[in-house]
């Protein structure tokens, strides 16, 4: 775990070494020109910096030696001491022995300075001069040879670029391989193979070159929660779990403030004061989990505590009162599709809204943020007993698994994070209500959007699919915000890892598609935007209404 | 009360450790600079409640800055932050209106209970 101690030793490290090259480039110049004030001013500074934050971090060792000769190079500079031999031999190798001290911060031996140059540093700074030449005797602290740091900085955004690159050459790869295979060219196809291993080794090193630790958000985690949970007069003990988890750095970026969020609300609106938990025979403390784990390409996070929960009756009164949904309708929802309103823009289980927020307000906008990375959200809330959030998220950014399927010749794609299943069904399956058709699985009545009427409203019926349709469907259950909708597709293609790109004006406004891909074939493909068409068409819970103008 | 800061210190291992120490108080840092030039730009443009300031800088001393700034706006809190703890040095800093000094390495609660009293005193 990288705590805030290690992060500081770290900096202090890093800057440290970079300090030290700058002192040596200046006292090299210094040799040449000894009364150069600037040389020298610099190199006072430098050591100034490295006596306190060395201090500060308690390498006292490195702190007292910077302090030496920081104090001889300030003599220096008030001309009471000459900068020339044989003290300037001895400022080198002392500085020599600075760097030596960094270089093996972590070898208790190398932080133990060697007496004789200390001693004799002490000889300059209290008789201005050295007696005799002890400069042969000296242990030799210079580096044997020149090191590079192990370590650069790169900036996210010359990763970002790197990536799109990547997603590039990716389209041009399964062109190649579908030429191949199309041409029957045997050649193309040893080319095309090794070009797929190569760009996905590329990838996978791009992608983890991107990864930070969990950590990053995680560690920073126990202060804010001491923070809120004071503000808030709660008792908190709270776990972390899953610092090591690995997740594209921009990513983490995008979810901080939902997390923060969730403990937030988790704090305030979740667990309950002290003497409220005791009346309730709970711990005094309320327990507060975040945990992180990773499964192949996904990340979850979760977010459990053992608070109040949210009270399902509640929330189904809200979405009255807000119009979320007629009365009449909302006692037929299951707890999860009632659960599913505290998401929607607007909705608010707070009578009054405080500074920190009323359970609900905001979750909108944390449900925002994980769709726009193609994560999902999901709550699981025991009234009384507590809830738990959970965040599904890709652990990078780049490409996204994707069912391929078809529809009046046309290829689509569906993220495969937002696929709960994909079956063949028998059409009796299908039940009708007016101009709408549903699908009873699990005793969970779930809308079907035909997708030829959907493209094409003018010419096709989900209703022909009795009369004159095939006697099996395919059928691609998709799941947002606990609403299920099924899709029937004419053709099931692949699943196909895609590069998507978003919409260019003029079509970027059209909210039914997330994006757009380019298959081997050259093909345009077009993704579906699941969010957006669950809004459309399972907001209303059922009966669904197509749109004629569609 | 939460103010806004602004943090002027050549190095940035210093400057972390300073801002992670008072936002984490939360103040809310309004800037950091490395050099005196970049200190002045900052403190006009960001107009800060109170100025950490560092002594020893790359293009001139924090010293120097200290008077530019309290010609422009007399009324500028600064608190001198500096691993140079010569009573000259804190008292010629006081001298020309530095509010209080603190010096390097500091203690965290220690920091805080200054600037607390500073900018308490400023209210009054």
């Amino acid at each position: 775990m990288k705590d805030r101690e290690q992060e500081y030793r770290e900096l202090f490290i890093a800057e440290a070494l970079h300090e030290w090259d700058e002192m040596n480039r200046h006292i090299v110049e210094l040799e040449k020109f000894p009364e150069d004030e600037q040389f020298l001013s610099e190199i006072f500074r430098l050591l100034h910096n490295m006596k306190a934050n060395a201090k500060a971090i308690g390498f006292n060792t490195i702190s007292e030696l910077s302090h030496k000769l920081e104090t001889i190079f300030s003599l220096i500079r008030t001309n009471e001491i000459e900068f020339k031999e044989p003290i300037s031999s001895v400022l080198f190798k002392g500085i020599d022995m600075l760097g030596n001290m960094l270089r093996n911060i972590d070898d208790e031996n190398a932080l133990i300075p060697d007496e004789s140059i200390l001693k004799l540093l002490d000889d300059i700074i209290s008789e201005k001069e050295i007696k005799s030449d002890h400069r042969s005797v000296l242990k030799n602290y210079a580096p044997s040879k020149v090191s590079l740091s192990d370590l650069i900085y790169i900036q996210v955004k010359k990763l970002d670029e790197l990536m799109n690159l990547v997603g590039e050459l990716i389209i041009d790869r399964d062109r190649i391989a579908s030429i191949a295979e199309r041409n029957e060219d045997i050649e193309l196809r040893h080319v095309s193979s090794h070009l797929e291993r190569v760009t996905k080794d590329l990838q996978t090193g791009i992608m983890d070159a991107r990864l930070v630790n969990m950590g990053n958000l995680f560690n920073k985690i126990p202060k804010i929660i001491r923070d809120i949970s004071k503000e808030e007069n709660k008792l908190i003990d709270l776990s972390v779990t899953g610092q090591d988890i690995q997740i594209d750095r921009n990513i983490l970026q995008k979810i901080t403030d939902a997390v923060l969020h969730i403990l937030r609300n988790a704090i305030a609106h979740g667990i309950e004061k002290p003497e409220e938990r005791i009346k309730r025979n709970k711990p005094e403390m309320g327990s507060l989990e975040i945990t992180a784990h990773s499964d192949k390409d996904i990340v979850i996070i979760e977010v459990r505590d053992d608070g109040n929960g949210i009270d399902v009756e509640k929330v189904k009164k809200h979405a009255v009162s807000g119009n979320f949904i007629s009365a009449d309708r909302v006692n037929d929802l299951n707890e999860k599709e009632a659960l599913s309103f505290i998401f929607e823009p607007g909705f608010s289980l707070s009578d009054k809204i405080t500074e920190v927020s009323g359970r609900g307000v905001g979750l909108d906008i944390v449900k925002n943020t994980v769709d726009s990375i193609g994560g999902k959200v999901e709550v699981i809330s025991r009234f009384g007993k507590g809830t738990t959030f959970r965040l599904i998220l890709p652990n990078s950014i780049a490409l996204t698994g994707a069912l391929l399927f078809e529809v009046l010749k046309v290829p689509y794609a569906i993220p495969l994070i937002h696929i709960e299943s994909v079956s063949r069904i028998p059409t009796s399956h299908l039940h009708f209500v007016g101009k709408s058709a549903f699908i009873e699985i699990e005793k969970e009545t779930i809308p079907v959007l035909y997708l030829r009427e959907f493209f094409n409203s003018g010419i096709y019926r989900v209703s022909e699919l009795v009369v004159d349709g095939d006697l099996t469907q395919n059928l691609i259950i998709v799941s947002y915000n606990n609403r299920k909708l099924g899709l029937i597709a004419d053709a099931l293609i692949r699943q196909q890892e895609i590069v998507v790109k978003p919409l260019q004006n003029p079509i970027a406004d059209i909210d039914l598609y997330s994006g757009v891909t380019v298959l081997g074939t050259g093909e345009v493909c077009l993704v579906l935007d699941v969010p957006s068409m669950s809004r459309q068409f399972s907001i209303k819970r059922n009966p669904v209404e197509l749109n004629e103008n569609i | 009360m939460k103010h806004k800061i602004l943090v002027v210190d050549d190095s940035y291992y210093m400057r972390v450790v300073l801002k992670n120490l008072l936002s984490d108080a939360g103040h809310e840092i309004v800037g950091e600079a490395g050099t005196g030039e970049e200190a002045l730009k900052l403190s006009e443009s960001k107009d800060p409640d109170l100025i950490m300031l560092d002594l020893i800088l790359p293009d001139t001393t924090g010293l120097e800055v200290l008077k530019v700034i309290h010609a422009k706006k007399p009324d500028q809190h600064v608190i001198i932050v500096s691993a140079v703890g010569q009573d000259m040095v804190v008292e010629e800093a006081l001298e020309n209106g530095a509010d209080a000094y603190i010096v390097k390495p500091f203690n965290e609660e220690n920091v805080l209970q200054v600037i607390g009293e500073v900018m308490s005193n400023a209210k009054s």
